[in-house]
């Protein structure tokens, strides 16, 4: 049965430890619960992996050559600027990096990205996304949120609160090393949805990824014995607290949760123990490079939640810097960033085909936003940030395979044909899902209100 | 149209229709202009079809009624809305709208005067004498139920204690209440519980939820409000001196306007500044208005419950609460300066608190700088070796002077800024600015004539007394619903924060009424209102389960017993620290985050350099937003970007680690097990973690239950070769299993 880890209201009455059948007691429930609900419709894909690329890759410099930019390298922008741009760009600057044409789809691909060229069949390219927001912090938020003023649900929480988890002994949503700056726990956080929907961070960006860990799932001071122990007497001073403070189904979902909480100080380390995968999978994941090791490492323990049940795992790639952010230091940065993750993400799409995982676990690729197309610095060797127009990719989940969706203009600055919102990519996740965005709605301060607010528009274009 | 339309008509309407009339239609074809001599915001209007004289629609034909064919941009009629055509979906709603006989509430329900009929907008009652209890009575009678009985001393006390301190009583506390026989002995509790300076951290801490108080700045730039500590101290203060809740208010919208409010009055109105503030906005006009619509839905959701910010955008969906009746209040805070440069990263406005001898010090300070740096610029240049070396040691002097300034005393709080109008942002966007509205309050709430305000003023003190004037409809009500929220754990309205047409209608609407009245003619004195709600039988009765009630009832709408209620995150950590013996009392003080004011809580590093290591109560811990403390966040605390006077109560297994896990937990449990340990008779031992933690003797079974568990704990740990250590872990194992259970942080 899908639900998400925390009891739902129906379970915690059921196994109810006094047996209170009375479905009045329903309603004395004060846990906000996120009962399983059926997709809306048949769904393309169950779960999702986000990586998420923090800081803003350039899309002219990965997956959308400009012939135009090449040309014209130098020579000032002939288009109007935005209104409001995040700092002062000069001219035109062509790609460091040379393009080729990959596969059976002949998708371009850049220098930068070698591996995940091999895997371009499989993968859907959306090059026209585009939102407002230019500043990292507001950017990051609409991405995750739909909502750079305000603070709302991630969409992992929305879609934890549409399907729940497959797995009763995992959080349905967990993201793996996320970034605490710019909105911080804003983007995985379930805002007024129910906080069983909110994801569980697995440490943070500047947490080692071999040490990252759920907060407090380990005792380091108890015997694990004592523990059982104790769990056992909690039980017997609950259930006779209950007995004298009358059927109260918060109490009885507490007792619940205690028993959960000690399965996933099982299931948790046993997910997370890639010890033992074979010698072949640690090297699909770049585990044997140093450099490739944390991001593989990451992408790894993305496959096995997601094999596990959990509906929505993010990675975040993020170190002590804003990765992707390269004002200057353009050829470097860049190298540097797509070197750690390039063999990893190729990894990961190859090791859930093999496993016939890709059919129905839609991956998901981007940043914040892109980059200009214009020179920023000095050293003819940065570029600012672009919410304009910038390219994301998804594979597996019901997508098109080796399929190009979407353009920017011939410079790359705005998104020009079939145009992706920010909010039409949420909606489209969405039904990939089974779920119309239209209808997950939760009501909260007097309104429903939904991931896409009031926008969004379902691209089936994209769909296989 | 004669009768009235079926509810669900209606609901589909209110929600489908009118959303789309009043965006697309109303500014044309509504009360200010009538195009075409046609009104759409009434039915008249839609069966006369203005000038034409047809009307608009026609159920049997929807397809070919002009207003589907106008808003299909069909030829033959004007194509409608002129600005755009509506969405697919919109005009699929209007078709099933017009297929069903196009059901519009009866005319004088939807204009704006009548539909002010909304019970919150009406004046509060005046009620004869009478007493709380009456009317529950009342209510659950018609019903056919009974109220529990009176609950024992035990449960009154430790109820009460929690609730008013956010504390467990302590065993010596519930002796003295148990040995007072005299009819006043719970009266006696609650005058000391008030009295005490407990009272004032608990309740302003639930005030400090409905301020979105928070010690950073969150969203993009996560900085630090260094100075927001003397906000949190006010509140403290004036819960804890029991200031007027009129006075309150006053001080928080404009206490740098009244002449005798003195520096305090400077503070209390950081409650205007304390907002998230998106600080890296690049554009700066949209940051100003940005702030200022965070500033109105504060104030509205906070004072009034009314969701003002609906109106940035458009006339509010649900409320009658129009554009201009929001820009007309946001022209107010437009007025008002909240920051010093809108420029990236923009900086907000702070008043400084520096007394005479403070200012000295600077100056000296200053002067001293001024001095060192004269003496450098005379050295550079010079090429010979004693200039280099004097000018290194004057350098490192410099450094070391600029490093020890003295930081002088400010507060984040508003000033007046320079008064100005704003016009109507279509859609919000200050890019498309309609008509200029004068500074004014909302029309359904001081009426259409209104005295202008003030020329050279903002207008902030004018609306603070508007809106505690006791004629005022809604800020008593939405205080003493906050309350009663906080007492009983669910609200007399259940939407606390939302008095609008979409919030819940009262349970027991006379009584709310009756309590605000009391509360104005107690001068708005909030112990007052306390011991009124607490003294009565319906605050006193147990929560004993009623399985018919329940059926009848499941909710406790009636109020047949006392809700259980779990302990709100900071009550959980404060008792924890309090049974352990550990809690630092310590009232007040600057805030504990370790960067200075307007310092960066995170950067790109993502390190949480913040420590929440310390055994004060918990309302002193640094709120940061976007990384609230985790303990808080697992229990339910507010993220503090809007105002919360509900908090949500969730049951996670997460809650459950942390129990089991965190050094917090098993810290409390070794000091608890100190604590009992001092003991030596191991059933004086189980007695007194029996009566720390919960408040009773153990019964017999616990009794032997926990001994026979510390037991067993001993032989777990047998490698333990220090006999005590062993000991004082088995009892602390114990300890944390009490500390986890149920009891503990459930008040019945």
């Amino acid at each position: 049965m899908n639900r998400p880890y925390a009891l739902s209201r129906r379970e915690a009455l059921r196994s109810t430890a006094l047996g209170f059948g009375s479905l009045a007691l329903a309603n004395l429930l004060h846990a906000a619960d996120g009962a399983t609900k059926a997709p809306h419709f048949a769904p393309r894909a169950k779960r999702v992996i986000f990586l998420f690329m923090k800081g803003g890759p350039s899309h002219i410099d990965t997956f959308e050559p400009k012939p135009q930019l090449d040309r014209d390298d130098g020579k000032p922008y002939p288009g109007t600027r935005p209104r409001v741009v995040f700092a002062k760009t000069g001219n035109l600057l062509k790609s460091p990096w040379k393009f080729k044409q990959y596969g059976q789809s002949g998708s371009p691909v850049s220098e930068l990205f070698p591996h995940v060229a091999q895997c371009v069949d499989d993968i859907c390219f959306v090059h026209s996304l585009h939102g407002t927001n230019p500043a990292h912090g507001g950017a990051a938020l609409k991405l995750h949120t739909g909502s750079d003023s305000f603070v709302r649900p991630s969409m992992g929480a929305w879609i934890a609160y549409g399907l729940g988890t497959e797995n009763a002994d995992l959080p349905a949503f967990l993201t793996i090393c996320p970034t605490l700056a710019h909105g911080g726990v804003n983007n995985w956080g379930s805002a007024f949805l129910p906080a069983s929907t909110q994801g569980v961070p697995i440490g943070n960006a500047s947490t080692p990824v071999e040490q990252a860990k759920v907060k407090y799932i380990a005792n380091t001071n108890l015997p694990r014995g004592v523990q059982r122990k104790q769990l056992d007497l909690l039980k017997e001073l609950n259930r006779s607290h209950l007995e004298a403070a009358g059927p109260e189904a918060a109490l009885e979902g507490r007792i619940g949760a205690f028993e959960l909480a000690y399965r996933m100080q099982t299931t948790m380390p046993e997910a997370e123990d890639i010890a033992k995968e074979t010698k072949e999978t640690h090297k699909l994941y770049g585990l044997d490079d140093p450099i490739t090791a944390p991001f593989g490492r990451q992408c790894l323990l993305a496959r096995r939640f997601a094999e596990r049940g959990v509906r929505f795992v993010q990675v975040t790639h993020s170190d002590g810097h804003v990765q992707w952010d390269q004002h200057g230091d353009l050829r470097k940065g860049h190298s540097k960033n797509a070197r750690e993750v390039d063999r990893p993400i190729a990894g990961l799409l190859k090791d859930l085909k093999s496993r016939g995982l890709l059919k129905d676990t839609l991956v998901l690729w981007g940043g914040e936003f892109g980059r200009t197309p214009t020179v920023e610095g000095g050293g003819n060797d940065g570029r600012d940030h672009n919410p304009e127009g910038f390219t994301v990719w998804m594979a597996g989940g019901g997508v098109k395979p080796g399929f190009r969706y979407g353009a920017t203009d011939d410079y790359g600055w705005y998104a020009a044909e079939n145009k992706v919102h920010i909010h039409d990519l949420h909606a489209t996740l969405l039904a990939l899902l089974g779920l119309d965005h239209e209808k997950l709605t939760f009501k909260h301060a007097g309104r429903d209100f939904r991931l896409t607010d009031v926008a969004g528009r379902v691209v089936d274009k994209l769909f296989a | 149209m004669a009768a009235e339309p079926k509810p669900e008509d209606l609901r589909f309407f209110e929600m489908k229709i009118r959303p789309v009339l009043a965006e697309n239609c109303f500014k044309c074809h509504g009360a200010e202009k009538q195009k075409g001599g046609l009104r759409l915001d009434r039915a008249e209007g839609i069966a006369d079809g203005g000038v034409s004289g047809e009307p608009l629609v026609d159920a049997k034909k929807p397809e070919s009624s002009t207003l589907m064919r106008a808003v299909r941009h069909a030829d033959g009629v004007a194509k409608m809305p002129p600005s755009g055509k509506l969405t697919d979906a919109e005009i699929a709603d209007l078709e099933s709208w017009v297929r069903r006989g196009a059901p519009f509430p009866a005319a004088t329900k939807f204009e704006r005067r009548i539909e002010s009929r909304h019970w919150a907008f009406q004046p509060i009652r005046s009620e004869n004498d009478s007493d709380l209890d009456r009317f529950v009575q009342s209510k659950l009678s018609a019903a056919g139920l009974k109220s529990a009985p009176s609950a024992d001393k035990r449960t009154l006390i430790r109820r009460a204690t929690f609730d008013l301190t956010g504390l467990p009583p302590t065993p010596e506390e519930i002796a003295d209440f148990l040995a007072d026989e005299s009819r006043t002995a719970f009266e006696n509790v609650i005058d000391r519980l008030l009295a005490s300076s407990a009272y004032g951290e608990r309740w302003g801490r639930h005030w400090l939820d409905v301020a979105r108080y928070a010690d950073s700045n969150g969203l993009d730039e996560n900085v630090a409000f260094g100075n927001a500590w003397r906000y949190r101290d006010y509140v403290v203060r004036s819960f804890n001196a029991d200031k007027p809740y009129d006075r309150f208010l006053m001080e928080q919208i404009a206490g740098d306007l009244l002449p005798d409010a003195g520096t305090d009055g400077v503070i209390a109105t950081g409650f205007l500044a304390l907002g998230p503030k998106v600080l890296a906005e690049v554009d700066e006009k949209k940051m100003e208005y940005d702030i200022v619509d965070e500033q109105v839905d504060t104030l509205g959701r906070t004072v009034m419950g009314l969701t003002l910010g609906c109106a940035r955008c458009h006339d509010h969906k649900f409320d009658p609460i129009s554009a201009a009746d929001y820009y007309g209040l946001a022209g107010v805070f437009v007025s008002t300066k909240t920051m010093e440069h809108f420029k990236k990263v923009a900086r907000w406005h702070e008043v400084s608190l520096a007394t005479p001898s403070e200012l000295q010090r600077q100056a000296d300070h200053d002067a001293a700088v001024a001095k060192l740096k004269d003496a450098i610029k005379a050295l550079t240049g010079k090429a010979d070796d004693d200039s280099k070396a004097k000018l290194k040691t004057l350098k490192e002097k410099l450094a070391a002077l600029e490093k020890a300034a003295p930081e002088l005393p400010s507060a984040l709080a508003v000033a007046e800024g320079k008064p100005t109008d704003v016009p109507v942002f279509k859609r919000g966007n200050h890019l498309t600015p309609g008509e200029l509205v004068k500074r004014r309050f909302p029309i359904v709430l001081a009426g259409e004539s209104q005295r202008e305000l003030p020329k050279y003023r903002s207008g902030r003190l004018e609306l603070a007394k508007w809106l505690v004037d006791p004629k005022h409809p809604l800020t008593a009500r939405v205080m003493v619903n906050r309350v009663w929220r906080w007492h009983f754990g669910k609200g007399l309205v259940r939407s606390v924060d939302n008095f609008g047409l979409l919030g819940e209608p009262p349970t027991h609407p006379e009584l709310l009424d009756w309590l605000a009245r009391c509360f104005i003619k107690d001068g708005w004195s909030l112990k007052k209102l306390h011991k009124r709600i607490m003294l009565s039988a319906t605050y006193r009765q147990s929560s004993r389960f009623d399985s018919a009630a329940a059926t009848a009832d499941p909710d406790n709408r009636l109020l047949w017993r006392a809700n259980v209620q779990r302990l709100e995150a900071e009550a959980i950590r404060d008792s924890l620290l309090a049974v352990s013996g550990d809690l630092d009392r310590t009232i007040g003080g600057p805030s504990l985050a370790h960067v200075k004011n307007r310092g960066y809580l995170f950067d790109h590093t993502s390190k949480d350099l913040t420590s929440y290591a310390t055994a004060r109560r918990s309302i002193y811990l640094p709120v940061v937003r976007n990384n609230l403390y985790d303990v808080f966040q697992l229990f339910d605390a507010p993220d503090a970007t809007v105002p919360n006077g509900d908090r949500a109560t969730t049951t996670v297994p997460t809650q459950s680690l942390f129990f089991l896990n965190s050094d917090l937990a098993s810290h409390a449990a070794d000091s608890l097990a100190g604590r009992i340990l001092a003991k030596h008779d191991p059933v004086e031992r189980v007695q007194s973690l029996v009566e720390l933690a919960y408040g009773r003797p153990p019964s017999e079974t616990e009794r032997k239950q926990l001994l026979s568990n510390v037991a067993e704990f001993e032989s777990a740990y047998a490698n333990e070769t220090d006999a005590a250590k062993r000991t004082r872990k088995a009892w602390a194992a114990v300890a944390q299993t009490v500390l986890a259970s149920n009891e503990f942080i459930y008040v019945r």
